[in-house]
């Protein structure tokens, strides 16, 4: 029996909210991305995700994969948490949609399941995919893991995003939570009330409705900050306050990951 | 002595529904003034108008002498005095924790007003000790309970040491520990040179915050006095829907009369 | 096709279809290009809305981010018994114009790649170019052409949002499936291995088409509709800065927003005529393929032959259309049948961009008369 629209939504709401917790925790940690200047951090990360990227070579995805348990282990990041939230999913759905080029990509045929012939191309461009996948995915997710997010957001602004691009990043942020918890009261209050499963297109009307306030009271709450940012002396050019000082260890730290990634973009060309 | 805010015939029209209509009043210095009225009576709107977030429709409202139109707020040099000697406290504290963490909050305010940075960083953690709030620096705002999120948007204007506080219901939804702590920091500005106006329909904290009292009841000014004046006057209580007459109880009496429920008995 | 909702949907039967593209489907050209282009998108949607809403435009881009947002995560029942997921980008198209559309739906999907993981960071500016751009582009001109000058109540904008919706998604699904099927064809290993995402245009684009023709597609006509109906009811105000009705304050913005539309429309349509063009400038620019390359290649028109199911007879005569032309001594793949398909699908979004755009012109034209007289 499929999950009614109201449940499964708020599920929904359920993780995306624990994710973030866990973001929390992990970045207290003390491991070696933790103690990296965040904008290290983010160069760093996002230039191995551009690394593999690059690669060509099965075989310089799957070092550049390796690199990537190195780090978690080294920033104490717990593996199987990692295997859980990502690398299973991922192989989930990455793997359904790579499933088929192993029949489809045209080349020199290696065996044959049930009548229909793989080819040795079609098991490289699988492979290839799932682990750039895998490795890409991983590196975010070990950025956000171990980086509270307004520091992400501060290492973005250092590193030349506009001003108004930075506070919206953060303003979204901090109301989308506000936002899913109005809208999971909501459906609490209509589950609450609701005998049976509503039918479909009960369901659709609901959905309506509830965007609809969603909605209203989304623009209201934003005519209401920006009285709120007046009021405290806004005219429209942000300022921002961060510190951020590089030490010879952030130095060493970011030579280290740009070193790794043009290696592999060499070596995987 | 000159008033402080001088308002004179001023009415504010919100969709073609005139949220306020005809006001003339003025503040003094160092008063504490508390706007006595049900929902929808137009205090919120008043204390927007005197905190120029709006405009009036008709009519004027002016600051130490200075008229409050949109022109004026355009220039800097009068816009950035104006906004830090007077602040704003709003009704729902989410509407004004719009920062990333409570420092980013608190430090806010001054950021905008562009504050040198040793001075910020030195008064920002002085008010949020203050405030009690100096362990929920690196908290995200949604992680907060109500009463934190009311300390945070305190602290968010206390920073900047304004001379006038504009109050919006700021015991509204508060658990009473934190509605006396809110109490408590009023009751601190008495006698000093700090402006409080508040505005709340809550009759039982009004007698502890106020000198004077202004009751508006849909958009008009209905009775202006000290707190004898208006608090014992229940028939005007009643008309501006901020006490009720319900049936109650007294031993063996039962009999129904306009009252409120506070810490002193209602008379007979 | 797509990363799945991995963050959001535990129990789904077939992967939620969402056209968040993760990292590693898309060659680094291809990415470099996609965000070339979305920066042009981003630089002036964002001039745009500066110049309208002055100050306000960080609360209200942001908070109509967020809503979309969660928008994004309704899980809607659809006529089926399936469930889809919408995007949230027609309403925000109604609400607040194609420029502050464009805005909300790139820090939304912004931040679903940098804090939720669905969605890579290399390809932000291609999910940003198909979702945020074309389709806020292509829910507010569909949205004004068939809402045209009818009421703000007037059942005639809900159907206008519905079909405009759908439009929106098909349109942002095909630019994404054209952007996966010229993968294998330009970016493959010298044994002829795809690099990326594996699948040329004659299977991505059905795969992907199928799924949001009919759930994605119909969970944002679904959304839109139930939005604007809503809206009809409870706060038309909303409704009445993109009406293309004569509003006191809404008359700027929409000249305003008028007057640019056609200079971004006329972009993007020049833009996917000569697209053609560009794939093989871009391919040869990044030296994707040598000459011994090409020399020990499978050829490539193997990978389109390869397919398992036919292709209609119509679309293979109109591909050879394109094909016949080029001069003999251009790399065989410009031959094949998926290449062939491919400028059919570019050229073919080209023409309804300039269509559509004539049609603004006219409409343009007798709403002036109009004022005028």
């Amino acid at each position: 029996m499929s999950r009614g629209f109201l449940e499964s939504t708020t599920v929904g709401f359920a993780r995306a909210l624990t994710r973030t917790m866990l973001s929390e925790q992990t970045a207290r940690e003390r491991g070696l991305l933790q103690a990296l200047d965040p904008r290290v951090r983010v160069v760093g990360l996002f230039a191995l995700v551009l690394a593999v990227t690059l690669s060509r070579r099965i075989g310089v995805v799957a070092a550049l994969f390796a690199t990537a348990v190195l780090i978690a282990l080294l920033s104490r990041v717990s593996l199987l948490t990692l295997a859980k939230r990502v690398w299973l999913i991922v192989l989930g759905f990455t793997g359904v949609i790579a499933l088929p080029a192993l029949f489809t990509t045209p080349g020199r045929t290696v065996t044959a399941v049930v009548g229909l012939a793989i080819t040795e191309q079609g098991l490289r461009t699988a492979s290839l995919l799932i682990l750039r996948v895998e490795t890409a995915v991983t590196f975010t997710t070990l950025l956000i893991l171990c980086t509270p997010w307004v520091q992400v957001l501060k290492a973005l602004r250092a590193l030349r995003l506009p001003k108004e691009v930075v506070m919206m990043l953060a303003m979204t942020y901090r109301y989308v939570f506000l936002l899913v918890e109005t809208a999971a009261q909501m459906f609490e209050s209509r589950r609450s009330r609701t005998v049976g499963v509503l039918k479909a297109s009960e369901q659709r009307h609901l959905a309506g409705s509830t965007a609809g306030v969603l909605l209203s009271k989304s623009v209201a709450l934003s005519n209401d900050v920006y009285s709120a940012m007046q009021s405290r002396g806004f005219r429209g050019d942000v300022q921002i306050l961060s510190d951020f000082r590089m030490t010879s260890w952030d130095y060493i730290g970011l030579l280290a990951f740009l070193l790794v990634g043009g290696l592999a973009v060499w070596m995987g060309r | 002595m000159s008033a402080l805010f001088e308002l004179r015939e001023v009415s504010f029209d919100y969709d073609g529904v005139g949220a306020l209509r005809g006001l003339s009043l003025d503040i003094s210095l160092g008063e504490r003034l508390v706007l006595l009225g049900a929902n929808g009576s137009g205090k919120s709107t008043l204390l927007r108008l005197l905190d120029a977030l709006c405009f009036p429709s008709k009519g004027l409202i002016s600051f130490d002498g200075n008229a409050l139109t949109s022109d004026r707020l355009q220039d800097d040099n009068f816009a950035l005095p104006f906004r830090r000697r007077v602040a704003l406290v709003f009704q729902n504290p989410d509407v004004q924790l719009f920062n990333p963490t409570v420092f980013d909050e608190v430090a806010f305010g001054p950021l905008q007003l562009q504050w040198p940075k040793e001075q910020l960083l030195s008064r920002v953690n002085e008010t949020m000790e203050w405030m009690g709030i100096a362990h929920l620096r690196d908290r995200p705002p949604y992680r907060l309970s109500g009463g934190e999120k009311k300390r945070v948007a305190l602290a968010s204007v206390v920073v900047l040491d304004p001379d006038v506080l504009l109050l919006d219901e700021p015991t509204a939804t508060l658990d009473p520990r934190s509605q006396s702590q809110v109490i408590d920091l009023i009751q601190e500005w008495k006698g000093s040179e700090k402006t409080v106006i508040t505005a709340t329909h809550q009759l039982e904290i009004v007698e502890d915050i106020a000198d004077r009292i202004v009751v508006l009841e849909a958009g008009l000014m209905r009775a202006n006095g000290t707190v004898a004046d208006i608090l014992y006057d229940h028939e005007l209580l009643l008309r501006a829907n901020l006490v009720h007459a319900h049936r109650h109880t007294h031993g063996s009496v039962t009999h129904s009369h306009p009252h409120l429920h506070s810490h002193s008995k209602h008379e007979h | 096709m797509g990363s799945a909702r991995m963050v959001y949907d535990e129990d789904c039967r077939a992967p939620a279809i969402s056209m968040h593209i993760p990292d590693g489907y898309l060659s680094p050209s291809t990415c470099a290009t996609l965000y070339v282009g979305a920066a042009a998108g981003w630089y002036s949607a964002l001039r745009r809305v500066k110049r309208v809403l002055f100050t306000r435009v960080v609360p209200l881009i942001s908070v109509f981010a967020a809503f979309s947002f969660v928008v994004m995560m309704f899980n809607l029942p659809l006529p089926g018994g399936t469930t889809g997921h919408a995007l949230g980008v027609t309403i925000a198209a109604i609400v607040l114009g194609p420029s502050g559309a464009i805005l909300a739906l790139s820090i939304a999907i912004a931040i679903q790649a940098l804090f939720f993981g669905d969605g890579g960071i290399s390809t932000l500016g291609a999910n940003c170019f198909n979702m945020a751009i074309t389709g806020s582009l292509v829910a507010y001109a569909s949205y004004r052409m068939i809402a045209a000058n009818s009421a703000i109540a007037s059942k005639r904008r809900v159907v206008a949002a519905a079909i405009a919706g759908y439009l929106a998604v098909n349109a942002s699904a095909l630019l994404a499936a054209t952007e996966f099927g010229i993968q294998p064809m330009l970016f493959h290993d010298a044994a002829g291995t795809p690099l990326y995402a594996p699948y040329p245009i004659s299977i991505a684009i059905p795969a992907m088409m199928i799924g949001h023709l009919t759930f994605a597609g119909l969970a944002e006509a679904v959304i839109s509709a139930g939005l604007v109906a809503y809206l009809q009811a409870a706060d038309p105000a909303l409704l009445r800065g993109t009406s293309g009705l004569a509003f006191e304050s809404a008359s700027t913005e929409v000249r305003v927003a008028g007057r640019s539309m056609q200079r971004l429309w006329l972009f993007i349509a020049v833009l996917m005529l000569m697209t053609p063009l560009g794939i093989l400038a871009a391919g040869t620019a990044w030296g994707e393929w040598s000459p011994a390359e090409l020399a020990h290649a499978a050829p490539p028109a193997t990978v389109a032959t390869a397919q398992t199911s036919a292709p209609p007879a119509g679309l293979q005569r109109l591909s050879n259309l394109w094909t016949a032309p080029f001069p003999a001594y251009a790399p065989t793949f410009v031959r094949s049948r998926g290449f062939g398909y491919l400028l059919s699908a570019m050229f073919g979004v080209g023409i309804l961009l300039a269509l559509s755009l004539i049609a603004r012109r006219l409409l343009d034209r007798n709403r002036r008369k109009g004022y005028a007289s």
